[in-house]
């Protein structure tokens, strides 16, 4: 709402966003917003090295896919051992909880879980948060044919999990 | 078959030629309209999966971090207007908006007002909502014509717009548009004159400071209106 728009405004209004994303990587919500604000603290931190004039959104992104890999291994090694399944989806204050749809949630969640880090990262910012394929090779640093493969392998494998209506 | 040609085709990814080729191909094979119908099904349904994350309000010590430096808006204090015509709604609402500060305690909430107030933000609704939605700057809708489609720093799509009483800037936010800036036009001028004139030198100044690049062309804003704005 402020017309110089500075920094923290912007990022405040990318918000919802960076939390939409953070919960199609990390399935968890408590994970997903101790994510939204590492990447929080680390934009914050890193602010002189954005460049203005550029995305603010695509920066941001790449933060919180960088603090994603950064984390996901320790973490994939550590809850494995642990009970994670349905349980934290109805904990505390997840926003997806007001959705009447639970089963198909569920089933779409799980399917996420299952897919490999690189295909879920490429999948959630083309099919949820709708960046294009040379958005998100420019994001992500990697060939454009290579997220389109990694997409491609994705989405077929999601949709053959989650079964045919 | 090329599966990437395929999905980049579903995608919108390819060129006018290619996107061609590869629509008469799914046209004449049932087996790839079907799957181009799972595949579209499936998108639709995975953004229905995530996008309530992004519709919430986002967690109070999140928000913190971040709060703007400029907090003027006191949404709580709008009270509700109901039944004016139509007009009369768009001159009293831009006359208590300026520039980003709202100090309105007129916003209207009567079902056809153009705009609404949610968790202290202001959208827009009804025919305003509609038309940003569907209108092209070539063809004005509900007596709302769009002027300018352009992303703005935070990747988002934003419209300028002008209606009867007023012009003002929208950007999209969770999937709706958030009203940016609300201008009244001046006292004592058509509306009529006004749809023909220029850009209020207010809005020209709040679209100049939010757009990166440039703005959409023809064909750009009807690629991303197809892509629901995305």
């Amino acid at each position: 709402m402020n017309q110089l728009s500075p920094f923290e405004d912007q990022l405040a209004s990318l918000l919802p966003r960076l939390r939409r994303f953070a919960h199609a990587l990390s399935r968890d919500p408590v994970d997903a917003d101790d994510l939204t604000q590492a990447t929080i603290e680390r934009a914050l931190r890193s602010k002189a090295q954005w460049e203005p004039g550029t995305r603010l959104d695509s920066w941001a992104y790449r933060i919180m896919r960088n603090l994603w890999i950064d984390t996901a291994r320790s973490r994939s090694r550590k809850s494995a051992h642990e009970a994670p399944e349905e349980e934290g989806l109805n904990v505390g204050e997840d926003p997806r909880e007001a959705i009447d749809a639970a089963v198909d949630l569920k089933r779409v969640m799980t399917a996420m879980e299952r897919l490999p880090d690189e295909q879920r990262e490429v999948v959630a910012l083309i099919l949820v948060e709708g960046f294009g394929y040379r958005e998100v090779s420019e994001m992500l640093g990697l060939p454009i044919g290579t997220v389109s493969s990694r997409l491609v392998r994705g989405r077929t494998a999601l949709l053959a999990m989650v079964g045919e209506r | 078959m090329n599966d990437e040609k395929f999905f980049a085709w579903l995608d919108g990814e390819l060129g006018p030629a290619e996107a061609a080729e590869m629509e008469a191909r799914v046209a004449a094979d049932p087996q790839l309209q079907r799957l181009a119908e799972q595949h579209r099904a499936f998108g639709a349904e995975l953004k229905g999966v995530f996008d309530p994350v992004a519709e919430a309000a986002v967690p109070e010590h999140l928000a913190a971090m971040v709060r703007p430096s400029a907090q003027v808006i006191d949404f709580a204090a709008a009270k509700r207007v109901r039944s004016m015509p139509a007009l009369a709604q768009w001159a009293a609402m831009a006359a208590t908006l300026a520039i980003g500060v709202f100090a309105g305690t007129q916003v209207p909430r009567g079902t056809d007002a153009p705009v609404q107030v949610q968790g202290g933000k202001l959208y827009a609704a009804a025919s305003l909502n509609q038309a940003l939605d569907t209108a092209l700057a070539s063809a004005p809708a509900g007596g709302v014509r769009i002027g300018l489609t352009y992303r703005d720093q935070a990747g988002e799509i934003c419209r300028s717009f002008t209606a009867a009483a007023a012009s003002g800037l929208a950007c999209r936010n969770g999937g709706r548009w958030q009203m940016k800036g609300l201008f009244a036009a001046p006292e004592g001028q058509a509306s009529d004159y006004r749809m023909a004139a220029g850009m209020d030198p207010n809005l020209a100044a709040l679209v100049g400071s939010t757009m990166t690049g440039e703005p959409f062309d023809a064909a750009q804003e009807k690629a991303a209106r197809d892509k629901g704005w995305r």
